[in-house]
């Protein structure tokens, strides 16, 4: 009996280890060969607010294409409000840009999710199909030019200060 | 060649046999299959949907029943393709149009989900729709660097309960790399079986 408990302890504990390897291996932001210039975009967010990308220029800035049927995008989400809770005070900005759905589903989907930074809506994906993006979740980091600069394709677990640095970085070199 | 394992009541993926990189079994929550290749610094998982999970999320997008249902009973699959490789391992790029279906010794392609737009702008489908089902299968030609990964819903033109194999092929830097996932099911239509179906 106690040699059965001992071996489930084991196994469990080499999951556990297993599953914390296989969390790491994906905290990546790939950087990017060229730093070609963000396609602008005007977009409304869910409270009717206009945004253009042009108007975070001289920012750093976080843009993460998502939708909210889309189950990675739901597991990164929580992490990237943590993040905004960290770096919305250093003059990083973050835009979380919706694809397809419009204010009645997403309003609904923050109250489970709750996100204080800008969600904007792409209601007819065309702003997605203009940026190199075929795939959801996509992350790009933008440096104060409007560049790209990094690339996550899938969810990251964004308050992770190995990223952070990375974001952070690009600001330090204004 | 199959090993069977102890499964673990508190884990979500319990292997039920392992074969050369590749794996499959029954989710603990759900009692769907699933079918994984971790081999070569790739990981590509497949779990079965239900046709009236994937009925109900097409219907929830825009879709007619008549529509959803047909999509529903093409042996749609969520699908999860993963670059495990190391940092320094380079970038893996697949199509999906490069990938065989067997059946019985019969080649088929697997269905691409540009196929079905087609159908659906021919059909009249709304926009927010078919936006929806663009986005939510996983991409027909991707590039992931380590790290990397798409979930996606994928399609292999089959009736539920069917049962093939899938021949996968995806390149690392100039290197062709395959590989065959045997056996796997298209999952039930619980619909037809309870005699519901339209």
């Amino acid at each position: 009996m106690r040699a059965a408990a001992l071996g489930l302890f084991l196994f469990v504990a080499l999951f556990c280890t297993a599953s914390t390897w296989a969390e790491e291996g994906t905290q990546t932001l790939t950087l990017l060969p060229e730093r070609q210039q963000a396609p602008g975009f005007v977009l409304k967010d869910v409270n009717g607010e206009t945004h253009r990308l042009s108007d975070y220029r001289s920012r750093v800035v976080i843009v993460n294409f998502w939708a909210t049927w889309c189950p990675p995008c739901r597991e990164e989400l929580p992490s990237m409000q943590r993040a905004w809770e960290q770096i919305r005070d250093e003059g990083i900005a973050m835009l979380g840009v919706n694809v397809g759905e419009d204010a009645d589903t997403i309003f609904p989907f923050t109250a489970y999710y709750p996100m204080e930074f800008p969600l904007l809506m792409d209601l007819d994906s065309k702003v997605v199909e203009d940026w190199p993006v075929v795939g959801l979740p996509t992350t790009f980091v933008l440096d104060p030019e409007g560049r790209l600069v990094y690339r996550a394709i899938g969810g990251r677990r964004w308050d992770d200060p190995r990223l952070l640095e990375k974001v952070r970085g690009l600001k330090a070199r204004q | 060649m199959r090993a069977g394992l102890v499964v673990s009541a508190g884990l979500l993926w319990a292997p039920l046999w392992t074969q050369a990189g590749i794996s499959g079994g029954v989710q603990d929550d759900t009692g769907l299959r699933f079918w994984r290749l971790e081999d070569r610094g790739v990981s590509f998982e497949l779990v079965q949907r239900l046709p009236d999970q994937t009925r109900a999320f097409f219907q929830a997008r825009g879709f007619s029943a008549e529509q959803a249902n047909e999509i529903a009973l093409g042996c749609v699959f969520q699908s999860i393709f993963r670059n495990t490789g190391a940092a320094e391992s380079g970038a893996v790029t697949y199509d999906l149009a490069d990938w065989v279906v067997l059946v019985n010794g019969t080649r088929l392609p697997v269905t691409l989900k540009e196929a079905w737009d087609r159908q659906w702008q021919e059909s009249g489908v709304v926009e927010p729709a078919r936006i929806a089902f663009r986005w939510s299968f996983l991409p027909t030609r991707q590039r992931y660097e380590p790290g990397d990964y798409n979930w996606g819903m994928t399609s292999y033109g089959l009736p539920p309960g069917a049962t093939f194999d899938l021949d996968m092929a995806w390149t690392r830097d100039s290197d062709r790399e395959t590989a065959r996932i045997p056996g796997i099911e298209c999952a039930p239509d619980l619909r037809s079986l309870s005699g519901d179906a339209p």
